[in-house]
């Protein structure tokens, strides 16, 4: 009930620190002041309320009190101490909680920074917009509403309350829930403080210095969503089991568009930053980066995407439709004005660049990122827009990214080394030549290796090219740079990264070697190069009443080496036992990953089956002398019915050999099962042999009965019956080189990490100087 | 000033050679989502949104890694599916699945099979868990 309260008034409370900032940037200085100050205190009175809800949500799901809906729909008492905290933020309303929260802590870290740089009022106000906006979702979405509420209409009472809770989806029953959601969300909070800063310069007239202000949050934002999104990935492949990085999902392409946008506002803001140029982008960029992370959220939670991804989509109720979308409006509209109004402005700024400068190359790899942005963001709202056009609703396969990319990576990586090899304002040709000559030749080279080891695809021939040439130059250059002054090294790692990146998706999606591979209990099967044994199983968390979880070791040997791994097959009471949740076994290695990937389990058919339609005959597969020829089926009316309750059908069957006929009815048992009837058949023994037959299944022709077909399955008596073996089947894949995927994002995130401590420390040395508006800004560079 | 015109050739041709880049992507790559009868008449990759009709059951064929189910899609017509790959997580808790395929013979070859799951958000509590 308190928490319900609180939450209410922390949008109050967010609603008038903003008013009171509105009116101190128009109040006289003494008032405003005192405006600013008070603002200030009720701004970090939210941020408080936030963490002492988020607290609160915790331990009441520590408590298990399953009379909240929240706490009944994502947490249950069988999960771990991890699962339970991170059950706070698995559904809705708990992950706005969560992203509203880390807005608001980054909020009480910038106040004091903008106050510092004397932008205080004209930055939060905005950013005490987007926290009440973000407060309000929460007032719509309430994580504290009681079950017996939520569920008021369906008759349900306090009485009602359950005693354990629905539980966390297995799938995401893993140390990456506890990581990666946080860290994406600290990812787009971040992207508000860029937007907050831009109109601020707006308001205050000042093209220029919210640049040098807003860079290192802009860089932080950029590195740490990034790494978010890249934790994803890792968490798909390790746990999923989707076999790859990136599937180009919407939930995945959601969280890369704002990205793409900042990578490129990063870009543009450098410019301005030494240039004085592309003042009006970066205000638009600025915009777009937030305006796209609104955007995103709103493709996501407000489940209009629900068909075409393999996340759950979820309908949020039409309150929180309404206002994500008039969230998402109210700040496109405040960017668009506030632009507009300083077109003016903004326009006496305009800088002509040559194009054999970094500048230059620097705002066409913005473009560039830029369009790859508009493509994602086209595919991924394709339904949405023909739905809304009222045409046929379409998707775009994954095939369009791709190509697309093919053509905007190889582009996006020759500029991104010819921005090194310029230099600013303008570069002497001959430097030009030889470092390009240097790179060419490297590049050639290496991708003729590549080539000749196997990649026939031109694009993929293209992108290596590209890619080594990128690589090349960066590190000629980054190793020049970073003996002399690591921390502007930054740059030049980070591409290193991105290059070692495109290497792994080179070398994953051409050189990846996958098999179906059928293996019998025991039975050392070839797949590939490569031998692979299924040993056996063991139950693991078997104290644990909700679930059976087994690991499936799997032997995988080449030439002497031998490694085992251990998929993970798990049914759990979440979806009623009614079919495993599976988890890769996976052999980590440097230079490839040994991926075994789980589809089924059953145990072997130990019996030869023959199909036979009614009124026709066969030869029975032990003697051709002998014919059996299917009467009819009988009706289960016919048949008594088993002890157990199974109903009973048979096959009349005329048997003839040379010399003699007979009318055998094989009688079979019918259970229902998850996956349709499940077959028990009896055995009839065939005159004059020791073979018996049995009906091992019934397909019934609902058009025509007369053209029904059952299988027979035939074994020798004399003999005793084999045990089935279990049959684990699997897709078995060797990954080269995998691993730089993951290396390279985090080589980028590091390089990231390395400008931020040099843009930071510059705007300290800065604010030491007199800072001008008119005096570029100088910083020794090469 | 006077090379002004070049720059704004050059912009322009490549925002050209892009846009038809992304056009002629989409096009190749965009898939409708149609029902059984529209997806037979249009003989090409589709999205069928539909239910699992239980009463045919499903089957998994481990040696060609084929999984086969009956898919009743919205208008109630009914049609065979056989995805190359296992079952897909969630299948019989689904509420919806929505396939991706093309009907070859009266089969819908589905590359990829979506389970749509209801009972994880918002779900009724009365068919969801026993009472206390």
């Amino acid at each position: 009930m308190i928490a319900q309260i609180l939450i209410h008034v922390l949008f109050g409370m967010a609603l008038s620190a903003t008013g009171l900032y509105a009116a101190a940037l128009y109040a006289d200085n003494e008032r405003a002041a005192w405006f600013s100050m008070i603002a200030r205190r009720i701004f970090s009175g939210v941020a408080l309320g936030l963490v002492v809800s988020a607290v609160i949500l915790v331990v009441l799901i520590l408590q298990h009190r399953f009379d909240y809906t929240y706490v009944w729909n994502y947490s249950s008492r069988e999960l771990p101490l991890h699962l339970l905290i991170a059950s706070f933020y698995s559904g809705q309303e708990g992950s706005f909680l969560l992203w509203t929260m880390f807005v608001a802590l980054i909020g009480v870290v910038l106040t004091p920074y903008a106050r510092r740089h004397s932008y205080e009022a004209p930055v939060m106000v905005f950013y005490g917009l987007i926290v009440s906006f973000l407060t309000l979702l929460l007032v719509a979405k309430n994580p504290f509403a009681y079950f017996h509420e939520s569920f008021a209409a369906d008759g349900l009472t306090i009485a009602d309350v359950r005693d354990n809770g629905k539980g966390l989806n297995p799938l995401l029953h893993n140390a990456w829930i506890t990581i990666h959601p946080p860290i994406l969300f600290i990812g787009f909070a971040s992207m508000s403080v860029s937007f907050a800063f831009a109109m601020a310069g707006l308001i205050r007239r000042e093209y220029h210095r919210w640049i040098d202000i807003a860079l290192p949050w802009t860089l932080f934002g950029t590195a740490v969503l990034g790494f978010g999104i890249m934790l994803g990935g890792f968490w798909a492949y390790e746990t999923l089991g989707w076999g790859g990085f990136w599937g180009w999902d919407p939930v995945e392409n959601s969280s890369l568009i704002p990205w793409l946008v900042v990578v490129a506002l990063v870009h543009t803001m450098l410019v301005q930053k030494r240039t004085r140029g592309l003042v009006k982008t970066n205000m638009i960029l600025a915009v777009a980066s937030f305006v796209m992370v609104l955007y995103s959220t709103f493709l996501t939670r407000s489940g209009i995407l629900g068909d075409t991804s393999v996340h759950s989509f979820v309908d949020p109720g039409k309150f929180a439709f309404w206002i994500l979308l008039l969230f998402m409006v109210t700040f496109s509209a405040i960017g668009i004005v506030m632009v507009l109004r300083r077109r003016g402005d903004m326009n006496i700024h305009r800088e002509e660049f040559s194009p054999t400068t970094r500048e230059f190359m620097l705002s066409i790899g913005a473009a560039l990122i830029m369009a790859s942005a508009i493509f994602v963001t086209i595919g991924t709202s394709w339904p949405v827009f023909m739905e809304v056009l009222g045409l046929p609703k379409v998707a775009v396969a994954i095939e369009f990214y791709n190509r697309v990319h093919l053509v905007l990576v190889p582009a996006v990586l020759i500029v991104n080394a010819l921005s090194l090899i310029f230099i600013w304002r303008s570069t002497p040709r001959a430097k030009i030549q030889s470092l390009v000559t240097y790179g060419a030749a490297v590049a050639a080279v290496a991708t003729a290796v590549m080539v000749a080891i196997g990649i026939n695809d031109v694009g993929q021939i293209v992108l290596a090219f590209t890619a080594w040439f990128s690589f090349a130059i960066n590190l000629r250059i980054g190793i020049g740079i970073i003996g002399a002054s690591p921390a502007m090294a930054g740059a030049y790692i980070s591409h290193t990264g991105i290059a070692l990146l495109i290497f792994g998706v080179i070398t994953t999606s051409s050189y990846t070697e996958s098999h179906h591979a059928v293996l019998v209990h025991g039975v050392p099967t070839p797949v590939g190069e490569y031998t692979l044994t299924y040993l056996g199983k063991e139950q693991v968390e078997k104290h644990y009443a909700d679930r059976e979880k087994f690991k499936y070791f799997v032997r995988i040997e080449r030439g002497g080496s031998t490694e085992t791994v251990a998929a993970v097959l798990y049914w759990s009471d979440f979806n009623k036992r009614q079919s495993p949740f599976l988890e890769p076994g996976i052999r980590w290695g440097l230079h490839n990953d040994l991926y075994v990937s789980p589809k089924a389990t059953e145990r072997e058919d130990l019996f030869q089956r023959t199909t036979i339609m009614r009124g026709t005959s066969i030869r029975a597969p032990y003697d051709s002398s002998v014919v059996i020829e299917l009467e009819r089926f009988t009706m289960p009316m016919e048949e008594e019915q088993t002890a157990d309750g199974r109903m009973q059908m048979s096959a009349v069957l005329n048997v003839r050999t040379a010399d003699s006929s007979a009318v055998l009815k094989a009688r079979t048992k019918i259970a229902t099962g998850a996956s349709g009837p499940v077959f028990d058949p009896e055995w009839v023994q065939l005159p004059g042999s020791t073979m018996a037959v049995g009906l091992a299944e019934i397909a019934r022709n609902n058009e025509d009965p007369t053209k029904s077909t059952g299988d027979l399955v035939f074994r020798d008596m004399s003999k005793p019956l084999p045990r089935p073996r279990e049959v684990f089947t699997v897709d078995f894949s060797v990954k080269p080189w995998i691993s730089l995927v993951w290396f390279g994002v985090i080589t980028m995130v590091l390089g990231f990490a390395f400008s931020i401590v040099r843009y930071t420390r510059q705007i300290r040395k800065q604010k030491a100087l007199v800072v001008t508006q008119d005096t570029p800004l100088t910083d020794t560079q090469a | 000033m006077k090379q002004l015109p070049w720059k704004y050739i050059i912009a322009g041709a490549v925002i050209l050679a892009l846009a038809w880049v992304g056009i002629s992507a989409l096009s190749d790559s965009s898939i409708e989502y149609a029902t059984v009868d529209r997806a037979e008449k249009l003989g090409k990759t589709v999205q069928i949104i539909g239910t699992w009709e239980k009463s045919k059951g499903w089957n998994y064929d481990a040696q060609s890694n084929t999984f086969a189910f009956t898919l009743r899609d919205e208008q109630g017509a009914l049609i065979p599916v056989e995805l190359i790959g296992a079952k897909p997580n969630n299948f019989e808790a689904a509420v919806s699945v929505v396939v991706k395929g093309r009907i070859d013979d009266g089969v819908l070859k589905a590359s990829n099979v979506l389970t749509k799951c209801p009972s994880k958000y918002e779900g009724q509590p009365t068919d969801a868990m026993p009472a206390s």
